[in-house]
Protein backbone atom coordinates (compact mmCIF):
# COMPACT_ATOMS: atom_id res chain seq x y z
CA UNK A 1 0.00 0.00 0.00
CA UNK A 2 1.51 3.62 -0.95
CA UNK A 3 1.61 5.63 2.14
CA UNK A 4 1.53 9.88 2.54
CA UNK A 5 4.40 10.95 3.63
CA UNK A 6 3.84 13.68 6.23
CA UNK A 7 4.13 16.58 3.76
CA UNK A 8 1.63 15.31 1.88
CA UNK A 9 -0.78 15.03 4.92
CA UNK A 10 -0.02 18.55 5.91
CA UNK A 11 -0.51 19.64 2.64
CA UNK A 12 -3.74 17.77 2.34
CA UNK A 13 -4.85 19.08 5.52
CA UNK A 14 -3.78 22.59 4.15
CA UNK A 15 -6.01 22.14 1.02
CA UNK A 16 -9.06 20.94 3.83
CA UNK A 17 -8.77 23.65 5.51
CA UNK A 18 -9.29 26.04 2.81
CA UNK A 19 -12.06 24.09 0.93
CA UNK A 20 -14.12 24.51 4.47
CA UNK A 21 -13.90 28.13 4.54
CA UNK A 22 -15.71 27.63 1.46
CA UNK A 23 -17.94 25.02 1.28
CA UNK A 24 -18.63 24.82 5.66
CA UNK A 25 -18.66 21.74 7.79
CA UNK A 26 -22.14 20.60 6.63
CA UNK A 27 -22.97 18.68 3.81
CA UNK A 28 -24.37 20.41 0.93
CA UNK A 29 -27.61 19.77 -0.72
CA UNK A 30 -25.96 17.05 -3.45
CA UNK A 31 -24.00 15.10 -0.52
CA UNK A 32 -20.24 16.63 -0.75
CA UNK A 33 -18.97 16.79 2.94
CA UNK A 34 -15.92 17.91 3.15
CA UNK A 35 -14.34 15.74 5.82
CA UNK A 36 -15.43 12.97 3.92
CA UNK A 37 -13.27 14.38 1.24
CA UNK A 38 -10.77 14.87 3.24
CA UNK A 39 -10.35 10.81 3.82
CA UNK A 40 -10.88 10.33 0.08
CA UNK A 41 -8.18 12.41 -1.05
CA UNK A 42 -5.45 11.11 1.85
CA UNK A 43 -6.38 7.75 0.06
CA UNK A 44 -6.44 8.78 -3.54
CA UNK A 45 -3.38 11.19 -3.28
CA UNK A 46 -0.89 8.43 -3.34
CA UNK A 47 -1.91 6.72 -6.42
CA UNK A 48 -2.42 10.17 -7.34
CA UNK A 49 1.54 11.35 -6.73
CA UNK A 50 2.96 8.02 -6.28
CA UNK A 51 1.52 5.02 -8.63
CA UNK A 52 0.65 7.59 -11.93
CA UNK A 53 3.16 9.95 -10.71
CA UNK A 54 1.13 12.14 -11.97
CA UNK A 55 2.53 16.09 -13.31
CA UNK A 56 0.38 18.96 -14.12
CA UNK A 57 1.28 21.51 -16.34
CA UNK A 58 -0.68 25.04 -17.07
CA UNK A 59 -2.09 25.67 -13.44
CA UNK A 60 -0.83 29.56 -14.15
CA UNK A 61 -4.55 29.43 -16.29
CA UNK A 62 -6.77 28.73 -12.70
CA UNK A 63 -7.73 32.24 -11.66
CA UNK A 64 -10.33 32.21 -8.56
CA UNK A 65 -13.49 32.37 -10.44
CA UNK A 66 -15.92 29.75 -11.66
CA UNK A 67 -15.13 27.59 -14.50
CA UNK A 68 -16.59 24.58 -16.38
CA UNK A 69 -13.84 22.30 -16.75
CA UNK A 70 -13.95 20.16 -20.23
CA UNK A 71 -11.75 17.82 -20.60
CA UNK A 72 -10.99 14.60 -22.97
CA UNK A 73 -12.08 11.34 -21.30
CA UNK A 74 -10.23 8.04 -20.95
CA UNK A 75 -9.01 5.36 -18.78
CA UNK A 76 -11.82 2.89 -19.08
CA UNK A 77 -12.94 3.48 -15.46
CA UNK A 78 -12.91 6.85 -15.45
CA UNK A 79 -9.50 7.28 -13.49
CA UNK A 80 -8.82 10.58 -15.50
CA UNK A 81 -11.68 12.25 -12.86
CA UNK A 82 -10.03 11.23 -10.00
CA UNK A 83 -7.29 12.66 -10.85
CA UNK A 84 -8.23 15.85 -12.10
CA UNK A 85 -10.55 16.69 -9.53
CA UNK A 86 -7.25 16.01 -7.07
CA UNK A 87 -4.94 18.74 -9.60
CA UNK A 88 -7.61 21.21 -9.06
CA UNK A 89 -8.11 20.47 -4.79
CA UNK A 90 -4.13 20.23 -4.31
CA UNK A 91 -2.06 21.47 -7.14
CA UNK A 92 -3.89 25.25 -8.11
CA UNK A 93 -3.30 28.42 -5.99
CA UNK A 94 -6.95 28.75 -4.99
CA UNK A 95 -8.28 24.88 -4.26
CA UNK A 96 -11.77 24.12 -5.38
CA UNK A 97 -13.66 20.59 -5.36
CA UNK A 98 -14.37 20.41 -8.89
CA UNK A 99 -18.20 19.06 -9.14
CA UNK A 100 -18.25 15.83 -11.71
CA UNK A 101 -20.80 15.36 -14.08
CA UNK A 102 -21.48 11.46 -13.69
CA UNK A 103 -23.31 9.18 -16.05
CA UNK A 104 -27.11 8.32 -15.18
CA UNK A 105 -26.33 4.95 -14.37
CA UNK A 106 -23.72 5.62 -11.94
CA UNK A 107 -26.02 7.12 -9.39
CA UNK A 108 -27.53 3.68 -9.17
CA UNK A 109 -24.60 1.64 -7.67
CA UNK A 110 -24.03 1.04 -4.46
CA UNK A 111 -21.36 2.09 -2.53
CA UNK A 112 -19.62 3.82 -5.55
CA UNK A 113 -22.15 6.49 -5.85
CA UNK A 114 -22.52 7.15 -1.73
CA UNK A 115 -18.52 7.94 -2.23
CA UNK A 116 -18.62 10.15 -5.33
CA UNK A 117 -21.50 12.09 -4.23
CA UNK A 118 -19.35 12.91 -0.58
CA UNK A 119 -16.54 13.86 -2.63
CA UNK A 120 -18.29 16.20 -4.50
CA UNK A 121 -19.86 14.65 -7.97
CA UNK A 122 -23.47 14.90 -9.46
CA UNK A 123 -25.53 13.16 -11.67
CA UNK A 124 -24.91 14.77 -15.57
CA UNK A 125 -28.64 16.26 -15.84
CA UNK A 126 -28.74 19.80 -17.09
CA UNK A 127 -30.71 21.30 -14.14
CA UNK A 128 -28.65 19.76 -11.72
CA UNK A 129 -26.07 21.10 -13.30
CA UNK A 130 -27.60 24.38 -13.80
CA UNK A 131 -27.98 24.74 -9.86
CA UNK A 132 -24.94 24.14 -9.11
CA UNK A 133 -23.59 26.90 -11.38
CA UNK A 134 -25.84 29.39 -10.24
CA UNK A 135 -24.21 28.11 -6.61
CA UNK A 136 -20.89 29.54 -7.76
CA UNK A 137 -19.70 25.74 -8.28
CA UNK A 138 -17.38 25.01 -11.23
CA UNK A 139 -17.90 22.16 -12.80
CA UNK A 140 -15.85 18.98 -14.39
CA UNK A 141 -17.59 17.74 -17.74
CA UNK A 142 -16.13 14.62 -20.76
CA UNK A 143 -18.50 15.89 -23.40
CA UNK A 144 -17.73 12.88 -24.83
CA UNK A 145 -19.58 10.88 -22.33
CA UNK A 146 -19.47 7.10 -21.72
CA UNK A 147 -17.84 6.90 -25.52
CA UNK A 148 -14.88 8.50 -24.54
CA UNK A 149 -13.84 6.70 -21.57
CA UNK A 150 -14.92 3.25 -23.44
CA UNK A 151 -13.03 3.27 -26.67
CA UNK A 152 -10.47 0.28 -27.97
CA UNK A 153 -7.25 0.63 -28.56
CA UNK A 154 -7.13 1.35 -32.08
CA UNK A 155 -8.87 4.81 -30.89
CA UNK A 156 -6.87 5.92 -27.55
CA UNK A 157 -6.14 9.46 -27.80
CA UNK A 158 -9.14 10.13 -30.59
CA UNK A 159 -10.87 12.57 -29.35
CA UNK A 160 -15.09 11.48 -29.75
CA UNK A 161 -17.80 13.74 -31.10
CA UNK A 162 -18.71 16.26 -28.03
CA UNK A 163 -22.36 15.98 -27.06
CA UNK A 164 -23.49 20.10 -26.49
CA UNK A 165 -25.35 19.96 -23.48
CA UNK A 166 -22.02 21.53 -21.72
CA UNK A 167 -21.78 24.06 -24.43
CA UNK A 168 -25.66 25.22 -23.97
CA UNK A 169 -25.04 25.17 -19.64
CA UNK A 170 -21.92 27.31 -19.89
CA UNK A 171 -23.94 30.12 -22.49
CA UNK A 172 -26.75 29.90 -19.73
CA UNK A 173 -24.30 30.89 -17.19
CA UNK A 174 -21.90 32.80 -18.85
CA UNK A 175 -19.35 30.94 -17.29
CA UNK A 176 -15.54 30.50 -18.71
CA UNK A 177 -14.81 26.98 -19.91
CA UNK A 178 -11.03 25.75 -18.99
CA UNK A 179 -10.21 22.82 -21.66
CA UNK A 180 -8.04 20.09 -20.16
CA UNK A 181 -6.08 17.26 -21.86
CA UNK A 182 -5.26 14.00 -20.02
CA UNK A 183 -2.12 11.92 -20.96
CA UNK A 184 -1.17 8.63 -20.21
CA UNK A 185 -4.61 7.37 -18.60
CA UNK A 186 -5.17 5.72 -22.19
CA UNK A 187 -2.45 3.66 -21.23
CA UNK A 188 -3.70 2.13 -17.95
CA UNK A 189 -5.14 -0.41 -19.31
CA UNK A 190 -3.11 -0.51 -22.88
CA UNK A 191 -5.30 -3.69 -24.48
CA UNK A 192 -8.75 -3.00 -24.66
CA UNK A 193 -11.82 -4.31 -26.88
CA UNK A 194 -14.99 -3.15 -26.46
CA UNK A 195 -17.63 -5.57 -26.57
CA UNK A 196 -20.15 -3.25 -27.56
CA UNK A 197 -23.01 -5.96 -29.47
CA UNK A 198 -22.59 -7.39 -25.91
CA UNK A 199 -22.99 -4.73 -23.34
CA UNK A 200 -25.82 -3.87 -25.76
CA UNK A 201 -27.84 -6.73 -25.03
CA UNK A 202 -27.06 -7.23 -21.01
CA UNK A 203 -28.07 -2.87 -21.01
CA UNK A 204 -24.47 -1.32 -19.88
CA UNK A 205 -22.72 1.33 -20.71
CA UNK A 206 -19.81 -0.46 -21.64
CA UNK A 207 -17.95 -3.69 -21.80
CA UNK A 208 -14.36 -3.85 -21.69
CA UNK A 209 -12.86 -6.85 -22.42
CA UNK A 210 -9.07 -6.13 -21.66
CA UNK A 211 -5.69 -7.72 -20.82
CA UNK A 212 -6.03 -6.10 -16.83
CA UNK A 213 -8.52 -5.51 -14.89
CA UNK A 214 -6.72 -3.61 -12.59
CA UNK A 215 -5.16 -0.26 -13.93
CA UNK A 216 -1.58 0.15 -14.92
CA UNK A 217 1.11 2.30 -13.20
CA UNK A 218 1.27 4.71 -16.68
CA UNK A 219 2.34 7.70 -15.90
CA UNK A 220 -0.09 10.91 -16.37
CA UNK A 221 -0.11 14.42 -17.58
CA UNK A 222 -2.37 16.89 -17.08
CA UNK A 223 -2.56 20.14 -19.29
CA UNK A 224 -4.71 22.57 -18.48
CA UNK A 225 -5.42 25.44 -21.18
CA UNK A 226 -6.11 29.01 -21.43
CA UNK A 227 -9.80 29.76 -20.57
CA UNK A 228 -12.48 30.32 -23.56
CA UNK A 229 -14.91 32.43 -23.00
CA UNK A 230 -18.24 31.20 -24.51
CA UNK A 231 -19.66 33.35 -27.17
CA UNK A 232 -21.09 36.90 -26.83
CA UNK A 233 -23.46 36.72 -29.85
CA UNK A 234 -24.92 33.41 -29.29
CA UNK A 235 -27.78 32.14 -26.80
CA UNK A 236 -29.27 28.96 -25.37
CA UNK A 237 -32.12 29.35 -27.90
CA UNK A 238 -29.67 29.07 -30.48
CA UNK A 239 -29.50 25.92 -32.98
CA UNK A 240 -26.82 23.37 -33.07
CA UNK A 241 -25.90 24.91 -36.34
CA UNK A 242 -25.27 28.09 -34.85
CA UNK A 243 -23.52 26.55 -31.81
CA UNK A 244 -21.37 23.51 -33.50
CA UNK A 245 -18.68 25.06 -34.79
CA UNK A 246 -17.96 26.78 -31.15
CA UNK A 247 -17.94 23.19 -29.82
CA UNK A 248 -15.75 21.96 -32.52
CA UNK A 249 -13.11 24.69 -31.89
CA UNK A 250 -13.12 23.38 -28.22
CA UNK A 251 -12.77 20.13 -29.37
CA UNK A 252 -10.07 20.75 -31.70
CA UNK A 253 -8.25 22.91 -29.19
CA UNK A 254 -8.14 19.65 -26.49
CA UNK A 255 -7.17 17.46 -29.40
CA UNK A 256 -3.93 19.37 -30.72
CA UNK A 257 -3.51 19.85 -26.71
CA UNK A 258 -3.21 15.74 -26.51
CA UNK A 259 -1.08 15.70 -29.53
CA UNK A 260 0.87 18.08 -28.53
CA UNK A 261 1.23 16.67 -24.72
CA UNK A 262 1.69 12.79 -26.21
CA UNK A 263 5.08 14.14 -27.80
CA UNK A 264 6.63 14.77 -23.81
CA UNK A 265 4.48 11.14 -23.01
CA UNK A 266 6.30 9.24 -19.96
CA UNK A 267 7.10 5.59 -20.57
CA UNK A 268 5.41 3.47 -17.84
CA UNK A 269 7.75 2.05 -15.11
CA UNK A 270 7.75 -1.56 -16.25
CA UNK A 271 8.20 -0.37 -20.01
CA UNK A 272 11.68 1.51 -19.24
CA UNK A 273 12.51 -1.21 -17.04
CA UNK A 274 12.13 -3.91 -20.33
CA UNK A 275 14.00 -1.15 -22.25
CA UNK A 276 16.40 -0.91 -20.18
CA UNK A 277 17.18 -4.51 -19.96
CA UNK A 278 17.06 -4.66 -23.84
CA UNK A 279 20.01 -2.42 -23.85
CA UNK B 1 -65.09 33.80 9.47
CA UNK B 2 -65.67 29.85 9.25
CA UNK B 3 -62.59 27.75 8.37
CA UNK B 4 -63.15 23.68 8.06
CA UNK B 5 -60.15 21.56 8.93
CA UNK B 6 -60.17 18.06 7.15
CA UNK B 7 -57.84 15.37 8.70
CA UNK B 8 -58.30 17.10 12.54
CA UNK B 9 -57.24 14.30 14.28
CA UNK B 10 -53.41 15.03 13.22
CA UNK B 11 -50.75 16.67 15.16
CA UNK B 12 -50.30 19.14 12.04
CA UNK B 13 -54.06 20.19 12.40
CA UNK B 14 -54.04 20.20 16.30
CA UNK B 15 -51.18 22.88 15.95
CA UNK B 16 -52.67 24.57 13.06
CA UNK B 17 -56.45 24.77 14.70
CA UNK B 18 -53.86 26.67 18.29
CA UNK B 19 -52.41 28.57 15.37
CA UNK B 20 -55.41 29.97 13.70
CA UNK B 21 -57.21 30.79 17.16
CA UNK B 22 -54.19 33.21 17.87
CA UNK B 23 -54.32 34.89 14.72
CA UNK B 24 -58.16 34.59 13.65
CA UNK B 25 -60.01 34.67 17.47
CA UNK B 26 -62.74 35.14 16.22
CA UNK B 27 -63.27 32.65 13.48
CA UNK B 28 -65.30 29.31 14.02
CA UNK B 29 -63.19 25.94 13.51
CA UNK B 30 -64.52 23.12 12.44
CA UNK B 31 -62.51 19.88 12.38
CA UNK B 32 -63.40 16.89 10.36
CA UNK B 33 -61.39 13.65 10.49
CA UNK B 34 -62.60 9.89 10.29
CA UNK B 35 -60.66 9.23 13.63
CA UNK B 36 -61.50 10.10 16.62
CA UNK B 37 -60.07 13.27 18.48
CA UNK B 38 -56.29 12.63 19.63
CA UNK B 39 -55.86 15.70 21.97
CA UNK B 40 -59.01 18.09 23.78
CA UNK B 41 -58.51 21.38 22.08
CA UNK B 42 -59.61 23.87 24.44
CA UNK B 43 -61.07 26.62 22.23
CA UNK B 44 -64.46 27.74 22.55
CA UNK B 45 -64.78 28.70 18.29
CA UNK B 46 -63.87 25.46 17.67
CA UNK B 47 -65.69 22.35 16.72
CA UNK B 48 -65.23 18.48 16.08
CA UNK B 49 -67.10 16.00 14.18
CA UNK B 50 -65.85 12.67 13.24
CA UNK B 51 -67.79 11.63 9.89
CA UNK B 52 -66.29 9.63 6.36
CA UNK B 53 -65.63 12.90 3.63
CA UNK B 54 -67.69 10.63 1.53
CA UNK B 55 -70.94 10.84 3.20
CA UNK B 56 -73.81 12.55 2.58
CA UNK B 57 -73.58 14.57 6.53
CA UNK B 58 -70.25 15.86 4.88
CA UNK B 59 -72.24 17.52 2.24
CA UNK B 60 -74.60 18.78 5.13
CA UNK B 61 -72.29 19.94 7.23
CA UNK B 62 -71.19 22.04 4.19
CA UNK B 63 -74.36 23.28 3.29
CA UNK B 64 -74.92 24.22 7.20
CA UNK B 65 -71.36 26.04 7.94
CA UNK B 66 -70.99 27.99 4.84
CA UNK B 67 -67.10 27.74 5.14
CA UNK B 68 -64.67 30.76 4.24
CA UNK B 69 -61.45 28.36 3.74
CA UNK B 70 -60.87 24.85 4.18
CA UNK B 71 -57.62 23.31 4.57
CA UNK B 72 -57.73 19.64 3.38
CA UNK B 73 -54.57 17.86 5.62
CA UNK B 74 -56.85 14.30 5.46
CA UNK B 75 -54.59 12.46 3.01
CA UNK B 76 -54.43 9.27 3.77
CA UNK B 77 -50.86 8.28 4.39
CA UNK B 78 -49.31 4.72 3.92
CA UNK B 79 -48.36 4.17 7.11
CA UNK B 80 -50.97 1.22 7.73
CA UNK B 81 -50.00 -1.22 4.93
CA UNK B 82 -49.45 -1.96 1.71
CA UNK B 83 -51.81 -4.93 0.55
CA UNK B 84 -54.41 -4.81 -1.89
CA UNK B 85 -57.02 -3.76 0.19
CA UNK B 86 -55.20 -0.95 1.76
CA UNK B 87 -54.29 0.31 -1.16
CA UNK B 88 -57.97 0.43 -2.43
CA UNK B 89 -58.96 1.76 0.68
CA UNK B 90 -56.00 4.53 0.30
CA UNK B 91 -57.24 5.17 -3.25
CA UNK B 92 -61.19 5.78 -2.34
CA UNK B 93 -60.48 8.06 0.19
CA UNK B 94 -57.65 10.23 -1.52
CA UNK B 95 -59.28 10.27 -4.57
CA UNK B 96 -62.79 9.89 -4.29
CA UNK B 97 -62.50 11.91 -0.88
CA UNK B 98 -60.69 14.91 -2.32
CA UNK B 99 -62.77 14.79 -5.17
CA UNK B 100 -65.60 15.00 -3.19
CA UNK B 101 -63.82 18.18 -1.32
CA UNK B 102 -63.11 20.17 -4.11
CA UNK B 103 -66.65 20.18 -5.57
CA UNK B 104 -68.19 20.89 -2.19
CA UNK B 105 -66.30 23.81 -1.71
CA UNK B 106 -67.05 25.08 -5.20
CA UNK B 107 -70.55 24.55 -4.97
CA UNK B 108 -70.42 25.86 -1.38
CA UNK B 109 -68.68 29.17 -2.33
CA UNK B 110 -65.78 28.73 -0.53
CA UNK B 111 -63.14 31.18 -0.68
CA UNK B 112 -59.64 29.17 -0.58
CA UNK B 113 -59.00 25.80 -0.51
CA UNK B 114 -55.53 24.56 1.31
CA UNK B 115 -54.61 21.34 0.22
CA UNK B 116 -51.52 19.12 1.92
CA UNK B 117 -49.50 17.30 -0.44
CA UNK B 118 -46.67 15.58 -0.06
CA UNK B 119 -43.24 16.29 -1.93
CA UNK B 120 -42.88 12.29 -1.89
CA UNK B 121 -45.27 12.84 -5.77
CA UNK B 122 -41.58 13.45 -7.49
CA UNK B 123 -40.24 10.16 -6.32
CA UNK B 124 -37.06 9.18 -4.91
CA UNK B 125 -35.34 8.19 -8.18
CA UNK B 126 -31.42 7.91 -9.02
CA UNK B 127 -31.97 10.43 -11.59
CA UNK B 128 -33.72 13.12 -9.51
CA UNK B 129 -31.99 16.81 -9.85
CA UNK B 130 -30.92 18.65 -6.88
CA UNK B 131 -33.70 20.68 -6.68
CA UNK B 132 -37.06 19.53 -8.00
CA UNK B 133 -38.90 22.58 -8.84
CA UNK B 134 -43.25 22.54 -8.93
CA UNK B 135 -43.01 21.58 -12.48
CA UNK B 136 -41.08 18.86 -12.20
CA UNK B 137 -42.74 15.60 -13.58
CA UNK B 138 -44.59 13.56 -10.44
CA UNK B 139 -42.62 9.89 -11.02
CA UNK B 140 -43.19 8.52 -7.77
CA UNK B 141 -45.82 5.88 -9.60
CA UNK B 142 -43.76 5.04 -12.46
CA UNK B 143 -41.81 2.47 -10.63
CA UNK B 144 -44.19 1.14 -7.48
CA UNK B 145 -48.10 1.64 -8.87
CA UNK B 146 -48.61 1.45 -5.14
CA UNK B 147 -47.79 5.20 -4.74
CA UNK B 148 -50.10 6.51 -7.46
CA UNK B 149 -52.79 7.48 -4.89
CA UNK B 150 -50.19 10.28 -3.86
CA UNK B 151 -49.75 11.28 -7.55
CA UNK B 152 -53.00 11.76 -8.78
CA UNK B 153 -54.37 13.02 -5.66
CA UNK B 154 -52.27 16.18 -6.10
CA UNK B 155 -52.61 15.98 -9.95
CA UNK B 156 -56.56 16.43 -9.20
CA UNK B 157 -56.35 19.02 -7.34
CA UNK B 158 -53.80 20.69 -9.51
CA UNK B 159 -56.06 19.97 -12.52
CA UNK B 160 -58.90 21.34 -10.08
CA UNK B 161 -56.93 24.68 -9.22
CA UNK B 162 -56.16 26.26 -12.94
CA UNK B 163 -59.55 24.87 -13.66
CA UNK B 164 -61.47 27.14 -11.31
CA UNK B 165 -58.85 29.78 -11.01
CA UNK B 166 -61.37 32.73 -11.35
CA UNK B 167 -64.23 31.15 -8.92
CA UNK B 168 -61.89 29.66 -6.15
CA UNK B 169 -58.53 30.48 -4.79
CA UNK B 170 -56.28 26.70 -4.38
CA UNK B 171 -53.31 26.50 -2.63
CA UNK B 172 -50.74 23.31 -3.17
CA UNK B 173 -48.42 22.87 -0.61
CA UNK B 174 -45.83 19.71 -1.62
CA UNK B 175 -43.84 19.41 2.11
CA UNK B 176 -40.53 17.81 2.47
CA UNK B 177 -40.53 15.48 5.47
CA UNK B 178 -43.23 17.11 8.61
CA UNK B 179 -41.41 16.36 11.97
CA UNK B 180 -42.12 16.78 15.11
CA UNK B 181 -43.23 15.83 18.48
CA UNK B 182 -46.78 15.33 17.09
CA UNK B 183 -46.43 13.51 14.32
CA UNK B 184 -45.91 10.12 13.35
CA UNK B 185 -45.60 9.76 10.16
CA UNK B 186 -43.17 7.13 8.37
CA UNK B 187 -40.50 9.26 8.39
CA UNK B 188 -40.86 10.05 12.16
CA UNK B 189 -41.14 6.30 13.16
CA UNK B 190 -38.03 5.52 10.86
CA UNK B 191 -36.12 8.46 12.37
CA UNK B 192 -37.46 7.20 16.29
CA UNK B 193 -36.75 3.58 16.00
CA UNK B 194 -33.83 1.74 17.31
CA UNK B 195 -34.44 -0.64 14.87
CA UNK B 196 -34.51 0.42 11.76
CA UNK B 197 -32.41 -0.01 8.69
CA UNK B 198 -29.87 2.35 8.11
CA UNK B 199 -27.79 2.22 4.37
CA UNK B 200 -24.54 1.21 4.11
CA UNK B 201 -24.29 1.79 0.30
CA UNK B 202 -26.31 4.76 -0.51
CA UNK B 203 -26.70 8.25 1.53
CA UNK B 204 -29.16 10.43 0.70
CA UNK B 205 -29.58 13.90 1.35
CA UNK B 206 -32.83 14.71 3.02
CA UNK B 207 -34.75 17.97 4.17
CA UNK B 208 -36.93 18.56 7.37
CA UNK B 209 -39.53 21.10 8.78
CA UNK B 210 -40.83 20.73 11.99
CA UNK B 211 -44.20 20.93 12.78
CA UNK B 212 -44.59 24.06 13.98
CA UNK B 213 -43.01 26.08 10.78
CA UNK B 214 -45.23 23.93 8.78
CA UNK B 215 -48.56 25.10 10.79
CA UNK B 216 -47.66 28.63 10.40
CA UNK B 217 -47.05 28.50 6.37
CA UNK B 218 -50.54 27.03 6.58
CA UNK B 219 -51.91 29.54 8.56
CA UNK B 220 -50.34 32.04 6.43
CA UNK B 221 -52.20 30.59 3.30
CA UNK B 222 -55.04 32.39 4.04
CA UNK B 223 -54.14 35.89 3.79
CA UNK B 224 -50.62 35.67 2.59
CA UNK B 225 -50.13 33.12 -0.54
CA UNK B 226 -51.99 33.49 -3.98
CA UNK B 227 -53.16 30.39 -6.06
CA UNK B 228 -50.46 27.91 -6.77
CA UNK B 229 -48.20 25.06 -6.04
CA UNK B 230 -45.00 25.36 -3.34
CA UNK B 231 -42.98 23.13 -2.21
CA UNK B 232 -42.01 23.68 1.27
CA UNK B 233 -38.80 23.09 2.13
CA UNK B 234 -35.90 25.18 4.18
CA UNK B 235 -32.71 25.17 2.28
CA UNK B 236 -30.65 23.55 4.99
CA UNK B 237 -30.32 19.75 3.94
CA UNK B 238 -28.92 16.74 5.48
CA UNK B 239 -27.91 13.29 4.69
CA UNK B 240 -30.10 10.56 6.33
CA UNK B 241 -26.97 9.04 8.42
CA UNK B 242 -26.47 12.73 9.97
CA UNK B 243 -30.32 12.84 10.97
CA UNK B 244 -30.48 9.40 12.16
CA UNK B 245 -27.02 10.47 14.76
CA UNK B 246 -28.91 13.79 15.44
CA UNK B 247 -32.04 12.04 16.38
CA UNK B 248 -29.84 10.11 18.92
CA UNK B 249 -31.52 6.78 17.95
CA UNK B 250 -29.71 3.46 16.94
CA UNK B 251 -30.15 1.66 13.88
CA UNK B 252 -28.73 -1.21 11.95
CA UNK B 253 -26.27 -1.14 9.37
CA UNK B 254 -27.61 -3.26 5.93
CA UNK B 255 -27.00 -2.67 2.52
CA UNK B 256 -30.02 -1.85 1.03
CA UNK B 257 -29.13 -2.85 -2.73
CA UNK B 258 -29.35 -6.39 -1.32
CA UNK B 259 -32.33 -5.36 0.63
CA UNK B 260 -34.61 -4.30 -2.00
CA UNK B 261 -34.62 -7.22 -4.77
CA UNK B 262 -35.44 -9.63 -0.96
CA UNK B 263 -37.81 -7.63 -0.19
CA UNK B 264 -39.39 -8.08 -3.65
CA UNK B 265 -40.06 -11.47 -2.92
CA UNK B 266 -40.99 -10.85 0.52
CA UNK B 267 -43.75 -8.73 -0.37
CA UNK B 268 -45.20 -11.82 -1.43
CA UNK B 269 -45.86 -13.52 1.76
CA UNK B 270 -45.87 -10.30 4.20
CA UNK B 271 -47.36 -6.82 3.27
CA UNK B 272 -44.59 -5.16 3.38
CA UNK B 273 -44.23 -1.58 1.43
CA UNK B 274 -40.74 -1.84 -0.51
CA UNK B 275 -42.06 1.10 -2.43
CA UNK B 276 -40.78 3.22 0.60
CA UNK B 277 -37.16 1.61 0.75
CA UNK B 278 -36.55 3.69 -2.26
CA UNK B 279 -36.73 6.90 -0.19
CA UNK B 280 -33.86 6.12 2.35
CA UNK B 281 -31.95 5.10 -1.31
CA UNK B 282 -32.17 8.16 -3.39
CA UNK B 283 -32.72 11.88 -2.35
CA UNK B 284 -35.58 13.81 -3.58
CA UNK B 285 -33.99 17.47 -2.65
CA UNK B 286 -37.11 20.25 -3.44
CA UNK B 287 -36.68 23.83 -4.09
CA UNK B 288 -38.56 25.77 -1.81
CA UNK B 289 -37.78 29.64 -3.35
CA UNK B 290 -41.55 29.66 -4.95
CA UNK B 291 -42.99 30.00 -1.45
CA UNK B 292 -39.90 31.97 0.13
CA UNK B 293 -41.26 34.59 -2.61
CA UNK B 294 -44.78 34.87 -1.36
CA UNK B 295 -44.07 35.13 2.03
CA UNK B 296 -40.35 36.71 1.81
CA UNK B 297 -40.92 37.99 5.81
CA UNK B 298 -40.94 34.26 6.85
CA UNK B 299 -38.42 33.01 9.18
CA UNK B 300 -37.89 29.13 9.50
CA UNK B 301 -38.26 29.05 13.61
CA UNK B 302 -36.49 25.68 13.71
CA UNK B 303 -33.04 24.38 11.96
CA UNK B 304 -32.98 21.06 10.52
CA UNK B 305 -30.92 20.31 13.09
CA UNK B 306 -32.96 21.79 15.98
CA UNK B 307 -36.12 19.61 14.32
CA UNK B 308 -34.41 16.55 14.78
CA UNK B 309 -33.12 16.59 17.82
CA UNK B 310 -37.04 17.78 19.13
CA UNK B 311 -38.93 14.63 17.19
CA UNK B 312 -38.54 12.49 20.66
CA UNK B 313 -40.36 15.35 22.75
Amino acid sequence: MIKLTNEDKLNIEKVAQTLKKHYGDHEDPWGLTIDKAQRSLELIYPFYKYYFQTRVFGVENVADKQYMVVSNHSGQIAIDGLLIGTAFAMEVDHPRILRAMVERFFTNLPFINKWASECGAVLGDRENCQNLLERGESLLVFPEGVRGVAKSTPDYYNVQEFTRGFYRMALKSNIEIIPVAVIGAEETFPYVYQAKWLAKKLGLPALPISANYLPLPSPVDIYIGKPIRVANDLSTLDTDHDIDPYIDEIEVTIQSMIDEGLKNRREMPLVNLIKGRKS
Amino acid sequence: MNILIIGASGGLANILTGLLHQSHPHAHITGVDSRPLKNDIHNPNFTFRKMRYTRSQFEKLFREKRFDYVYHLGRMSHVGGSNQQDIIKRLNLNLIGTNKILELSLQFGVKKIIVLSTHHVYGALSDNPVYLKEDAPLRASIKYPELRDVTEMDSLCTNWMWRFKDKISTVIFRPCNIIGPQINNSISQYLRSDYSPLPIDFNPMFQFIHELDMATILKRAIDDIDTGVYNVAPEQTVSLAKAKELVGSSHIDFPISLVSPLAFVLKKFWSFPDYLLDYIKHSCIIDGNALRRQIPDHHYRYTIDESLKLINL
